[in-house]
């Protein structure tokens, strides 16, 4: 059972460096953004490519990986994202999506549709309650609890994060103060985008590598997103981990059912608390 | 020279779909002045003011300010220039408290201030912070509430102190647009004597549906309809106007 809890901390917490980024930028730009899944397994890529061809060590080579998709994910900012400004939800949704495909297919052209399997980076186990846990999986739940932490600094604490506050309430009214609070947006999708790069980077050594791999965690993280409250720090953190959970006591239990169960708590959320978008 | 236009428009027109929520308006402010504009409602008053401060780009026309077109200048590069407005349903953001409200507006407000230079919102009180802050919210009477939570605040004080922000915004034009609705009577008095008092800082143009209320505070009257400005002139002279008179009363 405590196997199955650190599982769902570890789902977790992918979950949450994944999903707070998308949720940001529902909750200020009001686009739903499809692409998120394309930086995430760009992310994942890069790393192959840091540590196969540039034969960097994993931590290097993590960084390497998650700051080389940022100029990727400006380029989606700026010529895309910034485009669908004031367009309908579902235009942002099809332009996003097509970003999406069109990614997915480049990679597949580049580095053909063969899975590829990383080996735990860190290799060693530690003891917890007399079992024993990769080391790995303990550091990435803490590593999304730090994560979650900075940003409600960010947000509570600095004048940017106040911006961005008062944006996701009102944009027009920041705006209204002078602000140019699209720059500010673009911060957090950058922010957003580079965590999410980060997520893929470190869910590769745990599955595969392979052109698909951010199709599956989409639809997880919109349920993250709907679940949590779409621009909501707490929500996302505590959706995720209950959701990581979920799959994981699912999993356990009846595998084939574990994300079908997401959708289910998604769809019950939905019931009692209806999205106003 | 008195005579100076601050904020014109030439045959602005904005559609939605098609429809023209406002339609070939020439307006002319002068500097100094208070200006109203009345209109029923879904007459286009408020798209007009979303026009002149460029919340979105006219379908067509052209937006002047002391001379220069500012028609594709963006909101936020209007407020630098002083172009400053408030909301018809109050816009003051309940998440921060009253006083990171103030922070926010006094961003832009120069170098002058600490606020535009720092990164921790503990560091902007170090400068003239708390009492250009505290200026405003004396100046609006809301000193006592600076720390507290703005969803906290009546609807008649968060009124008050979206004028503050505007006002720590240093406008050369200031439009209100409807600042009484929603306000108790209590509170109408209370915000009218507060525009009074300030207005002759800048050049005011004040958005209101009750004809009544700013008869007093305004030296010259506007009426919109349909899109279209209908009538134009002293308040006396407007209220007169056949025309208006049918549109206002449905009889002239
Ligand atoms: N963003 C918008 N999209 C579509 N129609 C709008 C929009 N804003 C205003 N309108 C329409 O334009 C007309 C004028 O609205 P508005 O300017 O708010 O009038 P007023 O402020 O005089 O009451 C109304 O019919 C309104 O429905
Ligand atoms: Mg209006």
């Amino acid at each position: 059972m405590i196997t199955t809890l650190v599982y769902g901390f570890t789902i977790g917490g992918i979950l949450y460096i994944l999903s707070i980024g998308l949720s940001l930028t529902f909750g200020s730009m009001r686009i739903v953004n499809f692409a998120h899944a394309l930086v995430y397994t760009t992310g994942a890529y890069f790393l192959v490519v840091a540590l196969r061809t540039l034969g960097l060590g994993f931590l290097p080579a993590a960084a390497v990986a998650t700051v080389a998709v940022l100029p990727i994910a400006a380029g989606i900012e700026r010529f895309i994202i910034r485009r669908l400004y004031g367009e309908s939800l579902d235009y942002a949704i099809i332009a996003t999506y097509a970003v999406l495909l069109i990614g997915v297919d480049l990679i597949k052209w580049v580095f053909g549709a063969t899975p590829i399997p990383l080996s735990d980076p860190i290799g060693r186990d530690v003891g917890l309650f007399g079992i024993s846990f990769p080391l790995y999986r303990l550091m990435i739940i803490a590593l999304a609890i730090s994560i979650h932490g900075g940003l409600y600094l960010f947000f509570k604490r600095t004048i940017v994060g106040k911006i961005v506050v008062a944006g996701l309430e009102d944009k027009d009214a920041v705006r209204s103060l002078g602000i140019d609070v699209d720059r500010y947006f673009a911060i957090v999708f950058l922010v957003g985008s580079g965590l999410a790069a980060l997520g893929g980077v470190l869910y590769a050594p745990i599955t595969s590598v392979h052109p698909y791999m951010g199709f599956q965690v989409l639809l997880i993280c919109f349920a993250v997103v709907i679940v949590g409250g779409m621009g909501s720090l707490h929500g996302t953190f505590l959706a995720s981990f209950a959701l990581g959970m979920v799959i994981a006591i699912t999993g356990r239990y009846w595998g084939p059912a574990a994300e079908t169960m997401v959708y289910a708590v998604m769809a019950v959320v939905l019931i009692f608390k209806p999205l106003d978008v | 020279m008195p005579e100076e236009i601050i904020l014109e428009t030439r045959g602005v027109t904005k559609r939605f779909d098609g429809f023209a929520a406002v339609s070939g308006v020439n307006y002319r402010l002068r500097e100094g002045e208070s200006a109203g504009i009345i209109g029923p409602n879904g007459a286009g008053k408020t798209t007009f003011f979303n026009l002149l401060t460029g919340m979105f780009p006219p379908t067509e026309g052209t937006v002047l300010y002391r001379g220069a077109d500012i028609t594709r200048i963006p909101a936020h590069g209007r407020v630098g220039r002083g172009i400053v407005r408030t909301f018809q349903l109050v816009s003051v953001f309940d998440s921060l408290t009253v006083r990171e409200n103030l922070v926010l507006a006094l961003i832009r407000a120069g170098k002058e201030h600490a606020v535009s230079a720092r990164f921790f919102l503990e560091d902007a009180w170090s400068g003239n912070l708390p009492d250009l802050s505290a200026g405003a919210l004396g100046t609006v009477g809301l000193r006592e509430k600076a720390l507290w939570k703005t969803s906290e605040l009546s609807y008649g004080d968060k009124r008050k102190l979206e004028i503050a922000l505007a006002l720590c915004l240093r406008p050369s034009v200031l439009l209100l647009d409807e600042p009484f609705a929603g306000l108790s009577d209590v509170e109408i008095v209370e915000v009218l004597e507060l525009i009074h008092r300030v207005r002759k800082d800048f050049t005011l143009v004040i958005i209101e549906h009750k004809i009544s209320r700013i008869v007093d505070l305004v030296s010259r009257l506007s009426v919109m309809h349909e899109g279209k400005l209908i009538a134009e002139g002293e308040p006396a002279e407007v209220l007169a106007d056949p025309l208006v008179r049918q549109v206002y009363w449905g009889r002239p």
